[in-house]
């Protein structure tokens, strides 16, 4: 079926491009990366693994009110050992969208995260698809999705997507609206059965799953203010999480701003590696306790060019921490120099401190003590 | 005949005081004609934003499009490509495009530098006429870049949401179009500078094409705006500012 789609999509993408004017300009634009990884493991040993990427967009004009978008994702992957591939392609965008007067219909690979400012998202569409500011694979999936708007900040999205490693539809619905100045929305997502070959370890099921979301995000007068309320249930076992957060500029001399962001987050610790996202995967083990992080950022532009950030996670329950300091400079108009990194400090056993994490062939078996990126990035 | 030789310089005088008066020109008057310049109600704007500092360079594009107290600005330099953001009233919504998501930006975000530059979203989508949000009155008049100006101050009028509490503007005499402004804090603190570099006459108005901000808290900083087309009351379709739109 996802083999059907995707041919017919580029066929239709295809088609698109050849009836195009010739006076139509299209572009190609994208970014180069590379990034040197150095993780220290809980011995002290350090290891270095580098990653580099290329993607590709096509920019095309749009063809009366339809649209199509192709970007594409070359890239080593990490842990090459685990795989046995050097490089791989990942299709990040290929579909076609269509803006009839009352409805946006997309049809194709597309990004679909729902996303309300918070720095970890409990309610997405997929959980962990962007986390902390980081995208991850999760966010693209085939899926058809209708945009029904009611007014110019209200409507209604329904997606259908198509998941790897399962044969079932992936469903959801979110409704979004706008009530005195306050960014509203409710969703609910169902998942089906999605089975994984995991090297070393052998077939892993994840049962299928329903989940409801309550969000909002507004001002409290000089403050950003945003919550969320989850509900979960997956295999009969029912959960709720919480989230609460706030965001505040904080100026010295009319020119100094401090950005920061605050949130906390209430979660059952089966669910919480699906929304650390694949970063932070295999933190934590199985349990159905709930867990409390308190999570934070703080940003300060250097000037105009170069600026630094800092966001910690603390576990309330246990007192770990991890800190993930970032450091970026524009060095030239599209050259950028990102430094970052994320130490992890806790008792054993601990959510964020030493401990043994899932036995993955090709994976590190203990939680490192740190790592550290330096990667250089271009736009063109 | 004596009294004739009083009675004339009398008259004289009062014919040139009423002829003064009646020319005299308030401070109101010359700030609406500034704004019949200058304040855009409905338009396509194509524009470039170089970012200086020291000697490094950051050149930022963008197509907006703008309806009254809506706005919708989209940039396409290679790094920003595809960035947009959404003003409806006060309420601004950024799209990000690798993600596809669009979210609600907090309004204390509204006063930061946009996208890096020494404009804040506030003076980039700031959509009030000027004499809505400030009393103006006429200090004085001064020769600025060779051309006589009026030197008008506005003081912030109550209640209103303004990024600065005190303005001095120099608006040419005979273009009404404003050549330099100072931007002041209510403590009294000078904080940005922004002076017209260019001004062309566009479909009949006075327009600074190319103008430079420089942020005085900051030293050797300055963000250069230039127009490269404009279009006035462009055909806009219905939907163009809504969430349904933007992503």
């Amino acid at each position: 079926m996802q083999k059907i789609l995707k041919v017919c999509l580029l066929l239709l993408v295809l088609i698109l491009l050849f009836s195009l004017p010739l006076s139509a300009q299209a572009d190609i634009g994208g970014e180069l990366k590379t990034t040197l990884i150095g993780t220290v493991g809980e011995d002290g040993e350090i290891s270095t693994d580098l990653q580099e990427s290329l993607d590709l967009e096509l920019f095309l004009p749009e063809f009366g009110n339809t649209e199509a978008k192709f970007q594409l994702e070359l890239f080593n992957p990490p842990l090459k050992d685990l795989t046995g591939d050097d490089q791989r392609i990942s299709v990040k965008k290929l579909y076609l969208r269509h803006r009839f007067t009352n409805l946006n219909l997309t049809l194709g690979r597309q990004p679909i995260s729902w996303s309300f400012g918070s720095l970890l998202n409990p309610v997405d569409f997929t959980l962990g698809a962007v986390a902390m500011g980081e995208e991850t694979s999760g966010k693209y999936v085939d899926a058809v999705e209708g945009y029904i708007p009611f007014n110019w900040n209200s409507g209604l999205a329904l997606v259908a997507a198509y998941p790897e490693h399962s044969d079932e539809i992936k469903w959801g619905v979110r409704g979004r609206a706008g009530i005195r100045g306050y960014d509203l929305t409710m969703n609910f997502v169902r998942e089906p059965e999605i089975t994984v070959e995991i090297p070393g370890v052998g077939m892993f099921t994840n049962p299928p799953a329903k989940r409801a979301g309550l969000t909002f995000k507004g001002d409290l007068g000089p403050i950003g203010a945003y919550g969320a309320v989850g509900y979960y249930r997956r295999n009969n076992q029912e959960s709720y999480v919480y989230l609460l957060g706030g965001d505040y500029s904080y100026y010295s001399g009319f020119d100094k701003k401090i950005t920061f962001q605050l949130e906390y987050l209430s979660v059952n610790r089966d669910n919480l590696n699906n929304i650390l996202g694949m970063n932070l995967t295999g933190l934590t083990s199985g349990g159905d306790d709930t867990l409390n992080l308190l999570l934070g950022n703080v940003s300060y532009p250097i000037n105009d060019f170069s600026s630094v950030s800092l966001l910690p996670v603390i576990s309330l329950d246990d007192g770990s921490l991890l800190l993930n300091p970032t450091y970026q400079n524009l060095l030239g108009n599209n050259l950028t120099l990102t430094v970052s990194g994320v130490v992890y400090y806790g008792d054993e056993d601990t959510l964020f401190g030493p401990k043994e994490i899932t036995p993955v062939q090709g994976l590190p078996q203990k939680v490192p003590k740190g790592v550290l990126e330096v990667g250089f990035s271009y736009s063109f | 005949m004596k009294n004739y030789k009083v009675i004339l310089p009398v008259l004289g005088l009062l014919i040139i005081l009423l002829s003064n008066l009646a020319l005299a020109i308030t401070a109101e008057e010359i700030i609406n004609r500034r704004d019949d310049n200058e304040y855009i109600v409905s338009a396509r704007v194509e524009s470039e934003m170089v970012i200086i500092n020291g000697g490094r360079k950051m050149v930022k594009t963008m197509i907006s499009l703008t309806d009254g107290r809506d706005g919708l600005t989209e940039f396409t330099n290679p790094r920003d490509r595809g960035t947009k953001f959404l003003k409806r009233g006060d309420d601004l919504w950024m799209f990000f495009p690798d993600a596809e998501d669009v979210v609600k930006i907090s309004g204390h975000m509204l006063n930061q530098g946009m996208m890096g530059s020494d404009f804040s979203y506030q003076d980039i989508m700031e959509s009030d006429k000027l004499t809505d949000l400030y009393n103006f009155e006429v200090i004085g008049e001064e020769e600025f870049a060779g051309r006589p100006c009026y030197l008008l101050e506005g003081i912030a009028k109550e209640g209103a949401e303004v990024s600065y509490y005190r303005r001095k503007i120099w608006i040419d005499k005979e273009r009404f179009i404003g050549l330099k402004m100072e931007l002041y804090a209510q403590s009294g603190r000078l904080l940005k500078v922004s002076r017209a570099e260019k001004v062309e006459k566009i479909e009949g108005r006075w327009l600074p094409t190319e103008s430079v901000m420089e942020n005085k808290l900051r030293r050797n900083t300055r963000t250069e705006f230039k127009i490269i087309s404009i279009e006035f009351n462009p055909e806009i379709p219905g939907g163009t500012f809504t969430l349904q739109n933007l992503q």
